[in-house]
């Protein structure tokens, strides 16, 4: 508590009392953990959010390798999310695959002055003479959305004239107060005009959709191996890796599985209404989260053969990786950690550095809204506020001939009763009394932070890695992972773990302290202090 | 597919304003920057700065929301200055506009200035305003204009200090830490602006300090007014935002602009300036640098001449890499920038021209507002050795294998990108070795498999393996695509390919027709067999042209009806017109001795069907002897319609239609008039009735299994626009091929003085077309050649003749530098006429580089093959293989004119008074 204020005395009044809001002190205030999240950015604050366009076209459009994604607006946008997240695809045979190039409409003055709808189109022509795409999207940026141009009108133009498949997404970034306002419209619009359009002929009951997973560093790749071998069929992935024809087949899947709840939740909730798919939250990254997982899935299949093969696996996989863990374990056990990063993985990574008997002190999201923080069982309180409410909220109905139930309603009413399906917990229960929850932790309260907390290591991103790394503390990028990975499941842990320990035991910290200076520096806070 | 790309870009190879903005405030002391518009503006900045400069980099936002677009941003600014102002505590604060704020049109210079009546006890606080529109340019013009709004907004100082400003460009920290160090070593007094050296490139130290503590101080600013000087490193920044231009002109501070000291010339340069300015002569240390930067540029010379790059970025950066480039011999083959920037095509060509018309070479190229699928496909085309920019260049280098020398901004796929150097002879010294390593190592892991293709592989068994190798590859290429992430899509690759096999098939089937009875041949085996409808037939069949149709019914403006028909014939040369009967025994008599004639050919001197009657009989007179030889006849197509159906029935396989256009407004810039059924029409009538006469019958032919091609005359801002609409017409019909050929202006017609059209701006135009029909590449206007076989008729007679060597491309003109030459065309001069003999194979001597005089041993070759030749005639020739040739009695003519004038004027100076031809004496000037 103490710690919190010290941060927040730098500010002035006002923005003290909105930020103290967004900092819980776990188990140690009279407000019952509750949190303020999923609002405006204080101007000025440097903040480590994104746009609304970040979080349509750079998280969820953005991996789906053969959709042809156009951004419309001036060429800056689009540079800036070419290639920028480390989302994994391989390219089937007769696939496309997109995800190493950027496509813009480069907008100049005069097509903001006159309006940018005929450029788009042209670009459209272009494309299709060019690389004869079968699924275009457009993403706009700020400039578009004031100038008027209707890109729906465009895509409908361009689905007529070429019978291909074209999506507008009118995901400016002005919109919502994050990334996460451009999920959901992604979600709306892959709702819309995607999922349910399949006709693959699936033969495996045990089928499933991965929603949430992005595949970076090849982490949906792991799930997948994992899954597969227990004899699940992963129909789609939600998007890491995936192509169309994957997307437009989800409907019909018995399960969806939820790794990444925020971004991912709308189609979760709207599949399950309209196909009848229940949604289970789990977590494949820390060996003790996949094992729930695995035996939670297996228990909504509710199959003995499966049940005796996911318990199969599971003592195998361990077997794999045991020797490893022990290692690890005894190299990383009582090192501290602070996460800030997304919308779930600040929660998901607390599993994995469990695992290895590293205590988290502070974890965050950049978007999350409250219920990834306090659980959905705070939904009913939240109030829309004006940002919220200018993002569509789409709703639909069961689908009469795709509908289908694989539990029966009362089987699946019993599991939402246990909260099995239908249901996330969010962070703070797996968070203990006395750590810090913060949202949207911006530039100077990480250095802050970091200061007063000296956890051992700071798992960001790339914008704060640097500012930890000159306070001598080890950083590790969750976004990206430092061209690492995969991180997920069982053999995914081993790889984090010997990143961490190769972080922290680098011959370079030891260094830190000049022979010619006295004064220690790093007061004991990383490995290899010894040296000092 | 290059050029069609007007609205997409493909891979940008630029980045917005901001980024640029961001940067340049990056360089002033306790400065920070907020963006005014949405806050993915400030993250996705921040996130591509701090990946190439291995630093935090702190950029706010005001964070606009969808309410502030609406209502105006100015709370969410002045709310934004305050917390900077509150948790910073910077000195100067920058702020930018974005897209977002220039379009709902934010006054962000009002929005400051209540900022400061609200808040008084923030004057202290300097608040820079730069308007910076994603849309308004790109980060270079971002950069250069935050400086000038930077030096308009500081209050100056006036009072004289002695001092000296130095403005840079977008250099690295590291650059800048050594541009420190020179002004040092000359005790200069100067202040650095702006200064990014510490602030993004600072070391580890136990207190890290949030707000820059580094860079140019905002009071050294101040005094940029009362200096001695402004020494400007940006040599394309725009005038009307000049720093140095601005302090000269308000300030009288006289402003010296010069090259960012990069390469041996403007290091030189800068030093010399230093030492000018200081009175201090250049140091030791500075002479021992640069000696040790010439040493490495002879070390290095031999590779780097091999070096065909392809250099990309900021237009400064481009500049400077170019000069480097140019005096090590480095071929900028392709040279571009991302933004527009005027004057940059002039500069760079200015810098590259002599080196490029050193090496020979006339395919390059200069662009502006380039993406990275344009580079791509030139690099490709061009056949680029090496890359040189920043790391988003490395896809294109990936795919196609050629290695990438880093420098530039941004370097986000590798680390310490704000430590590369290309500033001061050190800096140039790693820039140059970086490139002459790329070309050694591609000479380490190449040349045994050059080697073995040039030296140790028979051509047949080559080939075959080449075939082997490259569907090796296809698999190869499969097997990725399906086990590892796998990057791109080859779009041309699978067209390539094809067209390749056609032109192996059709080798293939020649190297199988010479070992077979050649008797009843179909159609497709005497395309095979005919020069100019088969790439590999050219070179081993022989055609004859018969001169038995002189009258024309069509007027061409290119045309002068006293030469024969300039499409047809080589133009400038008139026919002796032989009757049927004549032809006849001309034919035996060449039969005889040209084993290889397959094809006989009427091509004019007019139209051929235009003289039917005589065409007709021609060919039944010859058929009657020969039944297997190929019919092949050129038309304008007038009278089509009406003949098709005889000329199938005389056996013609192959005809040629010379098509002009399809459009008649186009047709009727064209043709004067057409004579069609005794009547002449003008205009856009005659050009619609001869082109639907030429439409109706090529189908006609077509339709009947007939192989037509079509000639396009190619007609700068008459017909260029609208030929690959003729090609898809000529497509449609059924024709096989189009032969696109350049004007050869005729003195006295229409068209005497149009432009010409470049090889490049053909070649372009062939390609283009190519991807709809199969075009004519090989094509060396080779019509008349088997004419040639007249030469040894008439050798027969007594008179003395006079063999020449010519060093020519096609026949056409002489346009080839001896030493360049790998054949020689051989025409023989007798009777005041010249005749087209043969042409002789040759090993090229000279490669361009290396020293021409010391290749006794080739040059003695091409005596030999030359011996029985009186003189030389060639475009340009080296002072060695000249005093050879004449000491063996051959005469050298250096000209540039059309083969056959020069042939003239040269037999009439051997010959010394066959025919005066004073006037000719002018253009020809006789070094022997």
């Amino acid at each position: 508590m103490k710690e919190m204020n010290r941060v927040l005395d730098h500010y002035n009044s006002k923005v003290y009392k909105n930020r103290k809001e967004h900092m819980v002190a776990v188990g140690n205030n009279d407000n019952n953990n509750e949190i303020l999240a999923n609002v405006r950015t204080i101007p000025g604050i440097i903040t480590q959010r994104g746009c609304c366009y970040a979080g349509c076209k750079g998280v969820v459009l953005g991996p789906i390798k053969d959709a042809f994604i156009i951004t419309h607006g001036p060429i800056g946008c689009a540079y800036y999310s070419w290639g920028t997240r480390r989302h994994k695809a391989k390219k089937g045979e007769g696939e496309d695959n997109y995800l190493q190039y950027c496509f813009s409409t480069d907008l100049q003055e005069s097509d903001i002055v006159f309006g940018g709808e005929k450029k788009l189109k042209q670009s459209i022509e272009e494309a299709m003479d060019l690389f004869h795409p079968h699924t275009i999207f457009i993403c706009s940026t700020c400039p578009v959305g004031l100038i008027g141009d209707d890109i729906h009108a465009v895509a409908k133009w361009a689905e007529k004239e070429y019978g291909i498949k074209c999506i507008a997404f009118s995901c400016e970034g002005y919109k919502g107060v994050s990334q996460s306002a451009g999920h959901h419209i992604a979600n709306n619009q892959l709702m819309k005009y995607v999922i349910g359009e399949g006709d693959r002929e699936i033969t495996n009951k045990y089928s499933l959709n991965l929603l949430g997973e992005y595949n970076i560093g090849g982490d949906g790749w792991e799930v997948e191996r994992l899954l597969k071998r227990i004899g699940y069929e992963v129909i789609s992935t939600f998007t890491g890796g995936s192509s169309m024809d994957d997307l437009k087949n989800s409907h019909q899947a018995n399960l969806s599985l939820v790794q990444c709840h925020r971004s991912i939740n709308y189609i979760a909730e709207l599949i399950e209404t309209k196909y009848g798919i229940p949604w289970m939250k789990i977590n494949f990254i820390g060996v003790e989260g996949t094992i729930k997982s695995l035996r939670d899935i297996a228990k909504y299949f509710n199959d003995p053969a499966l049940t005796a093969r996911t318990e199969a696996v599971i003592a195998d996989e361990l077997d794999f990786i045991e020797q490893d863990i022990e290692y690890y374990k005894s190299k990383l056990k009582g090192k501290t950690a602070a996460i800030y990063v997304g919308g779930s993985r600040a929660h998901h990574y607390q599993f994995l550095l469990n695992d290895f008997g590293v205590r988290t002190i502070l974890a965050g999201y950049e978007f999350g809204h409250r219920e990834e923080y306090e659980g959905r069982e705070v939904l009913p309180f939240i109030k829309p506020d004006a940002d919220s409410k200018n993002i569509e909220s789409i709703t639909v109905e069961p689908d009469p001939k795709k509908y289908h139930l694989y539990l029966s309603e009362e089987d699946i009413n019993k599991l939402k009763e246990e909260k099995l399906i239908g249901y996330y917990g969010g962070m703070v229960k797996d968070m203990k009394n006395g750590t810090y929850m913060v949202d949207d932790l911006n530039h100077f309260e990480t250095e802050e932070f970091l200061k007063i907390l000296k956890p051992d290591i700071f798992f960001s991103g790339i914008k704060d890695k640097f500012v930890a790394q000159k306070a001598g503390v080890l950083s590790r990028q969750l976004h990206s992972y430092d061209y690492s990975g995969p991180y997920s499941c069982f053999r995914g842990a081993v790889n984090f773990a010997r990143d961490i320990a190769m972080g922290i035991y680098t011959p370079a910290w030891s260094y830190v302290k000049a022979p010619w200076k006295a004064a220690p520096i790093l007061e004991g806070t990383v490995g290899g202090e010894e040296a000092c | 597919m290059k050029g069609t790309l007007v609205n997409l870009n493909v891979n940008p190879c630029k980045m917005c304003m901001p980024m640029g903005v961001a940067t340049a405030f990056y360089g002033i002391k306790k400065c920070m920057t907020i963006l005014h518009g949405s806050q993915g503006c400030s993250t996705y900045i921040r996130r591509h700065m701090a990946t190439h400069y291995n630093e935090p980099v702190d950029i706010a936002s005001s964070s606009l929301t969808e309410e502030g677009t609406v209502y105006g941003g100015e709370r969410s600014l002045i709310l934004g200055l305050l917390n900077l102002i509150k948790v910073y505590e910077p000195e100067v604060i920058g702020v930018a506009t974005t897209c977002l704020a220039e379009t709902i049109g934010e006054d962000i210079s009002r929005i400051i200035n209540k900022f400061y009546e609200q808040y008084p006890e923030h004057k202290k606080v300097t608040i820079i305003p730069v308007s910076s529109a994603g849309y308004g340019g790109t980060q270079f013009e971002g950069y250069s204009n935050t400086l000038y709004q930077i030096i308009k907004s500081v209050p100056m100082d006036t009072r004289k200090n002695g001092r000296v400003n130095i403005v840079t460009g977008m250099l690295s920290p590291a650059d800048i830490r050594y541009l420190k160090e020179v002004l040092e070593s000359f005790q200069i007094d100067y202040i650095l602006f702006p200064d990014l050296s510490e602030n993004l490139d600072g070391g580890y130290h136990p207190n890290y300090d949030k707000l820059p503590q580094k860079g140019t101080d905002i009071k050294d600013i101040a005094q940029m007014a009362g200096a001695d000087y402004t020494i400007e490193l940006t040599p394309f920044v725009e005038e009307s935002i000049s720093v140095g231009t601005y302090l000269q002109e308000v300030y009288n501070v006289p402003c010296k602009k010069c090259n960012p000291p990069v390469g041996l010339r403007d290091n030189d340069y800068f030093i010399q300036l230093l030492s000018v300015i200081t009175k201090i002569p250049v140091p030791r240390a500075l002479k021992e640098k640069r000696a040790r930067l010439l040493d490495a540029m002879i070390d290095g010379h031999k590779y780097n001449s091999e070096a065909r790059a392809v250099i990309y970025g900021d237009p400064d950066f481009v500049y400077s890499s170019v000069r480097m480039c140019v005096e090590n011999g480095v071929v900028p083959i392709v040279t571009a920038t991302g933004t527009l920037c005027s004057g940059f095509k002039d500069m760079i060509l200015m810098e590259i021209k002599d080196l490029m018309d050193h090496y020979f070479i006339d395919r390059y190229d200069i662009l502006e507002d380039v993406d990275f699928q344009t580079l791509e496909e030139l690099a490709k085309e061009r056949k680029a050795n090496v890359f040189i920019g920043n790391s988003d260049g490395r896809r294109m280098a990936e795919k196609l294998g050629v290695d990438l020398v880093r420098r530039g901004f941004p370097i986000h796929d590798r680390v310490g990108g704000q430590r590369l150097r290309m500033v001061g002879y050190e800096g140039s010294l790693t820039f140059l070795d970086d490139i002459t390593n790329v070309i050694i190592g591609r000479k380490e892991t190449g040349f045994r498999e050059e080697l073995l293709k040039l030296y140790y592989k028979p051509e047949g068994t080559y080939q075959a393996k080449e075939l082997g190798y490259d569907e090796l590859e296809d698999s190869i290429a499969l097997t990725n695509g399906k086990t590892v992430e796998s990057e791109q899509k080859d779009i041309n690759s699978s067209a390539i390919k094809a067209s390749e096999n056609r032109d192996r098939d059709q080798d293939a089937l020649v190297h199988k027709n010479t070992n077979r009875n050649m008797k009843e041949k179909t159609i497709e085996e005497k395309t095979a067999t005919h020069p100019c409808f088969s790439c590999g037939a050219a070179h081993q069949y022989a055609r004859m042209h018969l001169p038995i149709a002189p009258k024309c019914n069509i007027s061409c403006n290119y045309c002068v009806r006293k030469y024969d028909c300039p499409n047809e014939s080589r133009p400038g040369v008139t026919t002796h017109v032989l009757n049927p009967m004549e032809a006849l025994h001309k034919f035996l008599e060449v039969k005889e001795k040209v084993s290889k004639l397959s094809v006989i050919g009427i091509a004019g001197p007019g139209d051929a069907l235009a003289n039917f009657k005589e065409t007709k009989r021609t060919l039944e007179l010859i058929r009657e002897k020969d039944a297997d030889i190929t019919f092949c006849l050129s038309t304008n197509g007038l009278m089509l319609p009406q003949y098709a159906d005889d000329l199938v029935k005389l056996g013609v396989s192959h005809v040629t239609v010379t098509m002009n256009a399809i459009d008649p407004t186009v047709g009727a810039q064209i043709y004067k008039y057409v004579d069609y059924m005794g009547v002449k029409y003008y205009g856009e009538t005659g050009a619609a009735i001869l082109l639907s006469n030429q439409l109706a019958g090529i189908k006609m032919l077509t339709e009947q299994g007939i192989v037509c091609k079509v000639n396009i005359v190619m007609l700068k801002g008459i017909n260029d626009y609208h030929i690959p609409d003729i090609v898809k017409k000529v497509k449609e019909l059924g024709g096989s091929i189009t032969n696109i050929m350049p004007l050869i202006p005729v003195k006295g017609s229409v068209f005497e003085n149009l432009p010409l059209v470049s090889k490049d701006e053909l070649m372009a135009m062939r390609s283009n077309c190519g991807e709809t029909l199969k075009q004519m590449f090989h094509c060396r206007q080779c019509r008349a050649d088997a004419i040639g076989t007249l030469g040894e008729e008439l050798s027969t007679i007594k008179n003395p003749s006079v063999h020449i060597a010519v060093a020519t491309k096609n026949g056409t003109l002489v346009d080839q530098h001896f030493g360049q030459v790998s054949e020689l065309y051989i025409y023989e001069y007798k009777n005041g006429a010249s005749f087209y003999k043969e042409r002789r194979p040759i090993k090229k001597y000279c490669d361009g580089a290396s020293e021409c005089n010391n290749n006794e041993y080739k040059i003695k070759a091409i005596m030999e093959a030359i011996s029985d030749c009186t003189a030389v005639i060639t475009m340009r020739i080296g002072e060695g293989p000249k005093n050879q040739l004449k000491q063996q009695g051959i005469r050298v003519f250096t000209m540039y004119d059309r083969v056959e004038d020069c042939v003239l004027q040269a037999a009439a100076l051997i010959t010394d008074g066959i025919k005066n031809r004073k006037k000719d004496k002018e253009v020809l000037y006789d070094k022997a």
